[in-house]
């Protein structure tokens, strides 16, 4: 067992966390404030190859492994980036860019991928329904073949980056009575006839991120823009399983370590009753949990990443695990990172106060922690 | 990034869990009900059992005995011991542990000779006198004194909760030989053999859980004991004492998750089993999320430990406090699995012929023995604002 990372590696984070704070950070309040998706942090964030980290080099990546990608997640969270523009970062390249490279053919590869790494274009994911979300095998979006076009109908929602997205995997089926085997992918651009996105909800967290309905009424794609095959579409979403549960909470880990090095100051200068309160033992108390609660994550999701750097098949105890535990006990150490800050960490201009907002999407997004448990508890009764 | 066991560490999770199942499990609920007198012998053959598989000797050198495993392996080991008998994992534990790794770590080569190979074969028993009634998480404050006269020391003041006592042959205590020069440099541990006069152990403690493992005051009274005694040098030993307890927060550990393990597999397998309207219950989810809860603390808690084992086999300068985070966890979290185990099984978890009250019993010690955890809580917090200026 090891649990270091070499020199290149901890060089590597470093750099991305230098970058962040003086080149990203100080766009992330008034973002979130203004529930902005901000193009300039965009174009930053692919300037320093971020949203393109695991592609080949002749695709516009950098070919990292998803140990590399996660630290990178973990130094922006760390740096104190707000998790709209993660989650962001985190759907475009890991569920939409990566499953278009993993299944698209070579001209698909070709004509999407470098330019989704580079961030010129934005991607997004559309799997999510109105009547489909923990239930996604029931998704009743339909694709019907017509001559040399698919037929897309239907609608998807909470769908992240849609509002300002230049290409969509949308997911529809091509047989509801298929259930999961009916699931076909499609690639999908903003100018195809039939596709419009709703206005950007107003959600508690991860404001910064544009998020939105995606509406399909007798949209025309060409048959060259079916990716991978008929049917198989179900497992490419399981797929991005293993970047959903390592990648894309690496920025929460990232994002509990902003939470002690903040309180932690916080605790040092705030003085009560002749006192800096991290004097007190239940201020020591909370900071101690948020700690505990970082590192454990931190073991969980780099499990995640290593199980896919080594070739191991996907192990569903060990993402589940990783999403519940980031989640339920990422909340609650949100939680305490805001009672340090009292007062304070109601208000906006602490940043402790936005990642509470933040956190609870962790309980939700990409799997809530009541199917981790269900997956937990249907591999125990095995 | 690694996480998986290799081939070493593979074979030695499956063969102590083939032999503690066997040898340790069975035995387990009869250790917890048994006399005082009944315990004592009980546990000894326990631990010579251990010793028959090379489990006391992980911990140590091949010259007295041992086979020098890395501190992983000897945690991979020691979930299967506390998974099947938490108190032959304590007292097992105190033995080849807190009393033998200061021998290895300080020790002359006179005093392991003397003592390390029948600690290793589970001849000799072990004890660590630390602790005192009004000195445990204030370890410093302990009254116990050493007084040089000619070539012998004598020791008066009393120890409690000392793990082993009533069956110890040889005990480590720490006692003041300069109580002005302060803990740092003022504290002695000394190697006490049982028979020496001024040796007196008090009456087994009658215990909520770990009943198996016996439990006692230690009283010295004038006890003379030779400079041979003196555990490599004069005033190393808090010093010597806070050093051994690193290991001994990782070992902590490591029982908690052993019995938050043993919890949620009884739940499981019983879950499985037991029907209600028609149904086995692991079909609610009351009853399968309070499982999946258990896998989650269970799964994050051996990580936890790993991390602080590897942390600790390579020297990594944050070690102390990576064992730290993983006794809080795996110790808070057992508590919480036993209790959600009792509620799995219902009316039967109440009662001593189903294993969970016995565990949730145990379980409890694993958030105040090794340093409570209060006092992780103050080091893990202290580590953190001692780098803010």
């Amino acid at each position: 067992m090891e649990f270091g990372f070499s020199e290149e590696q901890l060089m590597f984070r470093e750099s991305v966390y230098k970058y962040a704070k003086n080149e990203i950070v100080p766009f992330c309040e008034e973002a979130d404030l203004k529930a902005e998706f901000n193009a300039e942090v965009w174009k930053k964030l692919g300037d320093m190859g971020l949203l393109g980290l695991p592609f080949p080099e002749d695709y516009g990546g950098s070919g990292a492994d998803v140990v590399t990608c996660c630290l990178a997640g973990e130094a922006l969270g760390h740096a104190g980036v707000d998790s709209g523009h993660m989650l962001a970062l985190g759907a475009h390249t890991y569920l939409c860019t990566d499953t278009l490279f993993k299944h698209g053919n070579e001209n698909q590869r070709k004509r999407y991928v470098p330019k989704l790494a580079s961030g010129e274009w934005i991607g997004c994911m559309g799997l999510t329904e109105p009547g489909a979300g923990s239930d996604a095998a029931s998704i009743q979006t339909t694709a019907i073949k017509k001559g040399d076009r698919w037929i897309l109908n239907g609608s998807k929602t909470f769908i992240t980056n849609a509002p300002v997205s230049d290409v969509c995997v949308v997911y529809a089926t091509v047989d509801k009575s298929l259930k999961q085997s009916g699931i076909t992918a499609f690639i999908v651009e903003k100018g195809f006839k039939g596709y419009s996105t709703g206005k950007p909800f107003h959600k508690m967290g991860v404001r910064a991120s544009a998020t939105s309905e995606v509406i399909l009424e007798d949209c025309e794609i060409p048959e060259e823009n079916l990716l991978g095959e008929v049917g198989h579409g179900f497992m490419y979403t399981h797929e991005t399983l293993s970047w959903d549960r390592s990648a894309l909470l690496a920025p929460y880990v990232g994002g509990m370590m902003f939470m002690i090095d903040q309180c932690a100051r916080y605790a040092t200068d705030r003085v009560q009753f002749g006192k800096p309160i991290k004097a007190f033992q239940a201020i020591q108390h909370k900071l101690a949990d948020i700690k505990v609660t970082m590192e454990a994550s931190r073991l969980a999701v780099y499990r995640v990443a290593y199980d896919k750097d080594a070739g191991l098949p996907l192990n569903h105890m060990h993402t589940s695990i990783a999403k519940a535990f980031v989640g339920d006990w990422g909340m609650q150490a949100a939680s305490d990172a805001v009672q340090i800050f009292g007062g304070y960490g109601y208000i906006h201009e602490y940043p402790v106060e936005r990642l509470l907002r933040d956190a609870k999407l962790g309980q939700i997004g990409g799997g809530t922690s009541e199917i981790q448990r269900f997956i937990i508890s249907r591999v125990m009764s095995l | 990034m690694n996480y998986s066991l290799n081939d070493v560490q593979k074979s030695i999770k499956d063969n102590l869990s083939t032999f503690c199942n066997k040898e340790l499990a069975p035995r387990a609920p009869l250790l917890d009900t048994a006399s005082h007198e009944e315990v004592q012998v009980l546990i000894k053959e326990n631990i010579k059992k251990l010793a028959t598989i090379g489990y006391l000797g992980m911990p140590h050198e091949d010259k007295y005995g041992g086979t020098n495993l890395d501190l992983l392996s000897q945690a991979i080991a020691g979930e299967e011991v506390a998974r099947t008998c938490a108190s032959t994992f304590l007292s097992a534990g105190a033995s080849n542990g807190l009393f033998g790794m200061p021998l290895k770590m300080f020790g002359t080569d006179e005093q392991k000779d003397k003592y390390l190979p029948g600690i290793i074969k589970g001849e000799l028993i072990g004890s660590f006198g630390l602790t005192e009634p009004e000195a445990g998480t204030d370890a410093a404050a302990i009254k116990t004194t050493a007084v040089k006269k000619g070539n012998e020391w004598i020791i008066n003041g009393s120890k409690t909760f000392i793990t082993n006592a009533p069956i110890t042959d040889v005990c480590l205590v720490m006692a003041y030989n300069d109580k002005a020069a302060g803990p740092g440099s003022g504290v002695t541990a000394f190697v006490v053999e049982r028979d020496t006069p001024g040796f007196v152990v008090g009456k087994p403690f009658d215990k909520l859980g770990f009943r198996g493992s016996p439990t006692a005051e230690i009283f010295l009274e004038d006890c003379k004991v030779p400079q041979s005694a003196v555990l490599g040098q004069v005033g190393a030993g808090f010093i010597q004492a806070m050093q051994t307890l690193e290991y001994g927060r990782i070992g902590m550990a490591t029982v908690s998750l052993g019995i938050a393990v043993a919890c949620m597999d009884a739940a499981n397998a019983y879950s499985k089993e037991r029907k209600a309207f028609g149904k086995p219950i692991n079909r609610y989810q009351e009853i399968s999320f309070k499982l999946a809860d258990m896998m989650i603390m269970t799964d994050i808690a051996r990580m936890l430990i790993q991390k602080a084992a590897w942390a600790k086999d390579v020297k990594d300068p944050e070690s102390a406090i990576f064992a730290s985070c993983a006794k809080l966890f795996a110790s808070e979290s057992a508590t919480k699995i036993a209790s959600m185990a009792i509620q799995v099984f219902g009316g039967y978890g109440y009662i001593k012929e189903f294993p969970v009250e016995r565990l949730y019993r145990d379980a409890k010690l694993g958030e105040i023995g090794e340093g409570t955890s209060e006092i992780q809580r103050v080091l893990i917090a202290k580590s953190i604002l001692n780098k803010i200026h």
